[in-house]
């Protein structure tokens, strides 16, 4: 079963991949706002779409959603995951194989081919 | 070329007053043909507003779709899954499908068309269906358009009633409707050998063009164990990493220079090797996992396994990964685009000890003292960035240097190499390779004879062979069908338009005789053969002349077009015109690197107004110098053109402009101040 975890913010991830084992996966995408929904429609669109295809997954994996926080925080050029080179984010949303250049953005999160690809391949 | 000409005399013979006086008719035919349009439109203008009206009702349909759809939304939460099955499961199953309304007008005549053409269709009327606002509601979804009629063609979406019309005017309508009967026949239209440049941009049109593609992909270990991923040879073990390491020399030198400029630097600065070639390997494997994605979303097979064709139309696969159990795939057309790979001498130790370009860019440790064998471009560049990263590096060199090349540049990069820490051994065979002591590196003895027939004799660290490539035709069931290869290249026989002498059979990139061995020369062939084989009207072939292609040593080399040699060979040397001049990039002077050293040279036809039909260029980047200069060559640019350009000023280009010293006149073509 493949695990599944929310962190919200940067320190939050660094923690979290300390403490997970077995293949890890990260979807970066905009903290939800007052409304309850996250400010970047694209990430609200690809959400369900990386759920139903979580099984495909290596069984042992993790899979961190990791909020990235409000649009104001994220638009700024210099926000940590921007910076950090074992992330360097672009855009939200950002679906990506922990440790490998694997990783789709913004509308290839909505496509099932897609992610299944990156959850099934083991190179 | 054809079409410049005439134009050309027409603005010489033409006189001003004869210009302004075209221009005034042509503004008064302009006027007259709009009060035309205006006057006489009593036809035009009613299909206008028939065209208006009919435009109105897309609208409204439009409208009442998204309405309907915003009140579906919430009902159909529960089962949306079921319903996006439903519709799939529709599209899936019929070879032509129109979700329309019983009272919408474009709905009828895209039917209409389709009964004109006598194709079987099946039709949903949405307003006649319980479901049928849900149905709309998961097509816009799936699609994009929230309109009827909404039409699918073999399982893929075409689009409204517009779109069916566009496709039947433009032919593709056709294509798409003969798809099912070829596919019936064969799994694939397209299966494509070799993910290389040439092989993915074959495939990614074809599946642009709406055809069913497979792709093959698999890369055989080469001695050393090397192996990589998809993209083919340039982007994974030739013109990716090469003008990255490339760059990490050029930057060595930059450093030296910025002491220059104020830069207060340590007096030693060390080059890890582990560091660079982890980044670069790392851009690789981003590239390798783009053109997965790429051709995922294309909707292409890609196949990691080995493809040996059986027979014109059966592929066989074998060394399968992934417990895939397909061994036999067919396809109506198939492209052979499966490289060359680096060729080993026959030597003792050559395959146990030395090692290619397939292994350098990924080679986990630092190469050390190297010697490069052979004097192809590949050995040359590899040996500059090596010396410019500050290792010790040799050069073993039977006769000249970049065969084919312009021999007095080549020249020129050979001396500038020479001074600038590479060792040359010229006249040169190895005849065996020792291993001294293992490692990373380990350490060898270089056996090799010179012209006298006195032995060499010389240890190294790493030896990288770069005498040649040997194309990849074997092996891979040519001979099952009888594809002609050169039987002294062993390269694929292929007329202008990629074509083998087996009539679906085609091959492009490095593997066709004669062709440039170039990554955008296969690119460009791979897009128009896959255009040629799938639209019919469609009849551009590559220009195989005038391909500017750069050298990336240490000192750059641009070229476009012939090398002298090649120009006093095919035309006589009475007949051209060589004028050349040394420059002095603005950015060396503060420095003090040495002058004459960087090299223009335009090599021009005298019988056809000095047609510029060779460019050379020798200096800092010399690659975007020169790919702009191509496009003047394609279109037959003369000396005169350039004279007439007016230059850039500071940079090395713009000698270009104002070039005025022939070889002939002996004048000497060096520097004279500023």
């Amino acid at each position: 079963m493949v695990r599944s975890i929310t962190v919200e913010g940067y320190e939050a991830l660094k923690k979290a991949l300390t403490e997970v084992q077995g293949p890890v996966f990260i979807l970066f995408s905009g903290s939800p706002d007052d409304s309850g929904v996250s400010w970047c429609p694209d990430c609200v669109k690809a959400d369900p779409v990386i759920e139903r295809n979580l099984d495909r997954a290596p069984e042992d994996s993790t899979l961190i959603h990791c909020l990235v926080g409000d649009r104001t925080f994220w638009k700024d050029p210099n926000n940590e995951f921007r910076k950090d080179p074992q992330f360097l984010v672009k855009c939200v949303p950002t679906l990506l194989k922990f440790g490998s250049p694997q990783k789709l953005e913004e509308e290839q999160c909505c496509k099932d081919d897609l992610i299944r690809m990156l959850f099934e391949e083991e190179d | 070329m054809k079409r410049l000409k005439p134009n050309k005399i027409d603005s010489s013979s033409s006189t001003d007053s004869k210009k302004t006086f075209s221009t005034k008719t042509r503004s008064h035919t302009f006027k007259s043909d709009t009060t035309q349009t205006t006057s006489s439109g009593g036809v035009s203008s009613s299909t206008d507003s028939k065209y208006l009206h009919s435009k109105v009702d897309a609208c409204s349909i439009d409208k009442q779709s998204s309405c309907s759809g915003k009140t579906s939304t919430l009902t159909m939460l529960p089962n949306i899954e079921e319903i996006k099955q439903e519709v799939q499961k529709i599209i899936d199953t019929h070879s032509v499908v129109v979700f329309s309304k019983t009272t919408c007008p474009f709905s009828d005549k895209a039917k209409d068309l389709l009964k004109s053409l006598s194709v079987k269709y099946e039709t949903i009327e949405l307003d006649r269906l319980d479901k049928g606002s849900k149905y709309q509601a998961v097509l816009k979804e799936l699609t994009g358009q929230s309109t009827v009629p909404n039409i699918f063609i073999n399982g893929r979406h075409l689009g409204t009633c517009d779109n069916l019309l566009q496709a039947h005017c433009d032919n593709s309508l056709r294509d798409m409707l003969n798809k099912m009967s070829t596919s019936a026949v064969f799994d694939y239209d397209l299966i494509v050998i070799g993910g290389g440049s040439g092989g993915l941009a074959a495939a990614k049109e074809a599946a642009h063009l709406g055809k069913n593609v497979a792709l093959f992909d698999y890369v055989e270990p080469s001695p050393l164990g090397s192996t990589w991923g998809l993209g083919g040879t340039c982007v994974n073990v030739g013109c990716i990493p090469k003008k990255l390491m490339h760059r990490a020399s050029i930057l060595g030198e930059d450093l030296h220079d910025a002491k220059a400029f104020g830069w207060e630097l340590p007096e030693k600065v060390h080059h890890n090797w582990e560091v660079m070639k982890n980044a670069i390997q790392d851009h690789i494997g981003s590239l390798n996992w783009g053109y997965r994605v790429q051709l995922r979303d294309k909707k292409v097979n890609y196949i990691n396994a080995y493809a040996v064709i059986l027979d014109k139309n059966t592929i066989k696969v074998s060394a399968i990964k992934k417990n895939k159990t397909e061994t036999k795939m067919t396809a109506a057309n198939i492209i052979i685009a499966t490289g060359e790979r680096p060729r080993y001498p026959d030597i003792p130790g050559a395959k146990e000890f030395g090692i290619t370009s397939d292994d350098l860019f990924s080679l986990s440790y630092c190469p050390g003292k190297t010697l490069c064998i052979g004097a192809s471009y590949v050995s040359l560049e590899c040996a500059g960035f090596l010396a410019g990263i500050g290792l010790d590096t040799t050069v073993m060199v039977r006769s000249i240097l970049l065969r084919g090349f312009d021999q007095q540049c080549s020249e020129m990069i050979g001396k500038y190499m020479s001074k600038h820490g590479v060792k040359f051994l010229r006249g040169c065979i190895p005849t065996k390779i020792e291993q001294i002591e293992k490692g990373q590196p380990g350490r060898y003895r270089v056996t090799a004879v010179n012209a006298d027939g006195a032995e060499v004799v010389d240890e190294y660290n790493t030896i990288l062979f770069a005498i040649g490539r040997d194309p990849c035709t074997r092996g891979i069931g040519l001979e099952n069908v009888g594809v002609s290869l050169n039987p002294n290249t062993q390269r694929v026989l292929v007329d202008a338009g990629e074509k083998t002498n087996i009539a679906n059979i085609y091959a492009i990139g490095d593997i066709g005789d004669t062709r440039p061995q170039l990554t955008p020369v296969a690119i460009h062939a791979g897009k128009l053969l896959a255009k040629r084989i799938f639209e019919p009207s469609f009849t551009t072939k590559v220009d195989y002349t005038n391909i500017a292609t750069t050298v990336f040593t240490p000192l750059e080399y641009g070229c476009i077009g012939y090398s002298e040699e090649a120009a006093i060979d095919k035309f006589g040397e009475e007949n051209i015109e060589v004028y050349h001049s040394f420059f002095m990039p603005l950015e060396w002077t503060v420095p003090h690197r040495e002058e004459n050293t960087c090299y223009a040279k335009l090599i021009c036809n005298k019988a056809d107004h000095e047609r510029v039909i060779g460019f050379h260029v020798l200096g800092p980047n010399a690659g975007e110098i020169t790919q702009g200069y191509a496009v003047a060559l394609k279109k037959g640019a003369t000396k005169e053109d350039f004279d007439s350009t007016i230059g850039i000023h500071p940079t090395c280009s713009e000698t270009f402009t104002s070039m005025h010293v022939t070889k002939r006149s002996g004048e000497s073509a060096e520097v004279t101040g500023c």
